[in-house]
């Protein structure tokens, strides 16, 4: 009797001591676990450093590029001539990379008393360009500039309002959003009556080498341009003009996708946000302006340098989710799925093999994005088209890294122009092919509510 | 007799083996990280904040009067004020997160470099330097930078009679600026304004940016890993490698490697929560109840560095060319101890401390 005693104890003890070393296995050891958003690319970091982690697995080279990257990121142009980072200008938006991409991360609309600094405007009349694009704005081209050195003219000022938008959700409890207008003012010459108008928060730049190193194909093949699956949500990938090879691709990167490389959206930046040259867009960004200073100067960042820069971002790792195993960030993470939000911020995507750059290939990762273009309704309408993106549409933006917003970037200003003050205005701003989506979101209770904000928070 | 000896036995036994399991329990180590968080918040951050806006004012007012009959003696209190200050500010680089990055306060105060062609321009020009004005003007042309060029000159060389009024009354309003600058960042930790303070010595005790004390612990350490690679690779690397001292910060004031020690030094008072006034309980104490050839390892490689600064004896645009292996030393150095905090410091911290 008392061996058969033993026997069971021990019998369901060993049940016992085997069942929590698998838990703890599905837990913590899962090859390819969501919590591990940047595949081998992923950090352990929740502090002010945690959009800036080099990617492992670097040749010494390679590592070298990065810092030379990272220090060019942070350099702070000044008008020329100067002995240290000269060519600012004639007009622009920002002196350094960092001065919009704060912390790597992501950039707000200003608040009163400050200068617009990590966001700015794309500006174009109907029509397109002759590859394609917006058409530029006779005398301000295509992006607009309040700031000039000395001696040049500024394009102008941006005024910006917010008008309270004001909604409820089904249990009654009350919201209020608020919503932007812009006016410019001050333009140093006149502006067409049909100019329009698009603004654009500077986006977080970590990241972006995975993004990059999803193949064209599993982009493209999310696609459903004409909504064949009936499930409301559309896709559509962009075409943008490649400057360096005189042709069309993918386009990836911007808020409407309008990029097609980590290299072209460097120089584009570079040269439209700060009036610096490259071998990439040799022309100053003024050229056909009064402000253009005529000169045929060498390019004002070195082809080494703007690669390097090129590849900084391209090797920014990606922040590990947390708490992903709390209970109420999995019910979060349900609902998530069940109002179909990850039918655009599709949660899983897998970097194409890449032998070249084997440091970011064939990786799991976690991004929540599509990569598409989606139309996101006329709440959220900037009414200009980009190539193929027409003035409703917008390209998923990534949500890895979204919950360290506040503590890395200290703000929570969401979606393209910062107009949502939080996580759950900018799901209330969702329209469009995500009408329904934000419908079942208003309809929901307030702790799903919680749980879901709770999720995005992990992410 | 037998059953005497039989309990003898059994007694000692018993004691013996009570003895045994007493020498196996382990005191269990104080938890102290609380109290870490608490003096750290309090006697670097809020307190270096509090120093540099006090330092700040001094200088506001000090120019202010400069400004109004200008003098000899009254350059040298300004150019003394400018260095005070600069020295607060360049320690606590080494706790270089919160409100300082995420207000941006650290570019409008300490950019590099000066855009000179556009100073030209503002100081011939008829604008008035009101706040508001310098507020929008760019990084390049405010904080630290800008007010050292105009009080020191090109090779520290400037004297009182040289300022004309534009530069004076560009100087008063750069230096309020700075004050105001400096006030607010000392406001957002104070309790009675952002309460940053607050927000991060409750971490993991219902903070809403910390959830976790090991988030805090991990902020401070990687702040003093951020501030030695900055200082070996960025401030002291970047100008040796590619010998141009135009890439050299504080040169008008020919205070560089006073700049470097200071940032050193700030790693070390951040890792006993200690300044000149106060010593509290620090990641130093953590560490020692852990592992004290750690902390003996840290405290060695912070000394080694400073000494290695040390060994730099002239000015570091020059030292450059000059100095070498003084130079190059001093970057492994740095690093030396840069390694140390982030391979056997940081693992430290996420091993034992759990939330």
């Amino acid at each position: 009797m008392i061996k058969q005693k033993l026997f069971a104890i021990l019998f369901i003890g060993s049940l016992l001591f085997f069942y929590a070393c698998r838990k703890a296995d599905e837990v913590y050891i899962e090859k390819d676990a969501e919590w591990l958003s940047g595949g081998k690319q992923t950090f352990f970091d929740v502090t002010n450093s945690g959009f800036d982690h080099i990617f492992n697995g670097l040749t010494e080279r390679e590592e070298e590029n990065h810092e030379i990257g990272d220090a060019a990121f942070d350099a702070v142009f000044v008008t020329a001539p100067a002995p240290l980072n000269a060519g600012l200008g004639p007009i622009y938006n920002n002196v350094s990379c960092s001065g919009c991409h704060v912390n790597d991360g992501r950039g707000k609309p200003p608040v009163a008393g400050e200068k617009l600094s990590s966001m700015l405007f794309r500006i174009s009349i109907p029509g397109a360009n002759p590859h394609g694009g917006p058409n530029p704005v006779p005398g301000f081209g295509g992006q607009f500039h309040p700031r000039a050195i000395a001696g040049k003219l500024a394009e102008g000022d941006i005024d910006i309002q917010y008008m309270a938008v004001f909604g409820q959700y089904a249990d009654g409890s009350k919201y209020a959003l608020r919503q932007p207008f812009y006016t410019i003012k001050n333009n140093y010459t006149t502006l067409p009556s049909n100019v329009m108008l698009s603004p654009r928060i500077a986006p977080q730049v970590f990241g972006l080498g995975l993004l990059e190193a999803i193949s064209d194909a599993d982009i493209m093949n999310r696609a459903d341009e004409n909504d064949k699956d009936g499930d409301g949500i559309s896709g559509k990938y962009n075409v943008v003009y490649d400057v360096l090879t005189n042709s069309y691709r993918l386009g990836r990167f911007g808020w409407k996708a309008g990029q097609p490389s980590l290299l072209q959206q460097s120089a584009g930046a570079y040269n439209e946000d700060m009036g610096i040259t490259s071998f990439v867009f040799p022309l100053e960004s003024s050229f056909g302006q009064p402000q253009y200073d005529g000169l045929n100067d060498e390019y004002e960042v070195s082809d080494s340098i703007l690669h390097a820069v090129a590849f900084y971002m391209q090797t920014l790792g990606v922040p590990a989710r947390r708490n992903a195993y709390d209970a109420e960030v999995l019910n979060g993470k349900k609902i998530f799925n069940a109002i179909q939000c990850a039918a655009c911020h599709v949660p899983e995507q897998r970097t194409k093999v890449d032998v070249t750059f084997p440091s970011r290939s064939n990786q799991k990762i976690f991004p929540y994005t599509d990569l598409l273009l989606h139309n996101m309704g006329s709440g959220l309408a900037d009414n200009r088209p980009e190539f193929l993106a027409d003035g409703y549409e917008w390209r998923t933006p990534a949500l890895w890294g979204i919950g360290l917003t506040k503590k890395i970037n200290g703000h929570e200003y969401f979606l393209h122009d910062g107009r949502a003050r939080n996580l759950e205005e900018a799901i209330l701003w969702h329209g469009g092919e995500a009408e329904n989506s934000n419908i079942k979101f208003r309809n929901l209770s307030l702790s799903e509510r919680k749980a879901l904000l709770k999720f995005l928070e992990s992410l | 007799m037998k059953s005497f000896f039989k309990f003898l036995f059994m007694a000692l036994f018993l004691v013996a083996l009570l003895t045994a399991c007493k020498q196996k329990t382990t005191e269990p180590i104080p938890d102290i990280t609380q109290a870490i968080l608490i003096d750290y918040s309090t006697n670097i951050s809020l307190y270096s904040y509090t120093e540099l806006a006090l330092a700040s004012d001094q200088l506001h007012t000090d120019i202010l009067a400069f400004s109004m009959a200008p003098t000899k003696a009254g350059l040298e209190k300004c150019q003394g004020d400018w260095k005070a200050t600069r020295a607060i500010w360049e320690q606590s680089e080494a706790s270089l997160f919160g409100p300082v990055s995420t207000n941006s306060i650290d570019p409008r105060i300490d950019t590099w470099p000066i855009d000179f062609n556009r100073l030209d321009s503002i100081l011939k020009s008829n604008v008035v330097f009101n706040q508001i004005y310098i507020e929008q003007l760019e990084e390049s042309l405010r904080g630290f930078h800008p007010i050292e060029y105009l009080l020191f000159g090109r090779g520290a060389s400037k004297q009182y009679t040289q300022f004309n009024p534009r530069q004076l009354e560009f100087l008063v309003a750069l230096s309020e600026n700075l004050k105001t600058l400096t006030s607010s960042l000392k406001s957002d930790w104070d309790i009675n304004g952002g309460n940053f303070y607050t927000v991060f010595s409750s971490a993991g005790n219902g903070s809403s940016l910390y959830t976790t004390k090991k988030a805090a612990f991990e902020e401070i350490a990687n702040a003093m890993v951020g501030i030695c690679d900055e200082v070996a690779n960025g401030k002291i690397g970047e100008v040796f490698i590619t010998l141009d001292s135009t890439k050299e910060e504080s040169p008008f004031a020919k205070n560089s490697l006073t700049d470097f020690t200071n940032n050193i030094n700030g790693v070390l008072y951040a890792y006993q929560s200690k300044n000149t006034k106060a010593d509290g309980k620090g990641l130093e104490d953590f560490v020692r109840q852990y592992n004290l050839s750690l902390d003996g390892a840290i405290k060695h490689k912070h000394a080694s560095a400073i000494a290695a600064l040390n060994n730099i004896t002239m000015p570091f645009g020059e030292a450059i060319h000059l100095q070498p292996i003084q130079v190059q030393n001093a970057i492994d150095a740095i690093n030396d101890l840069k390694n140390e905090l982030e391979t056997n410091l940081l693992p430290l911290i996420q091993l034992h401390i759990k939330s």
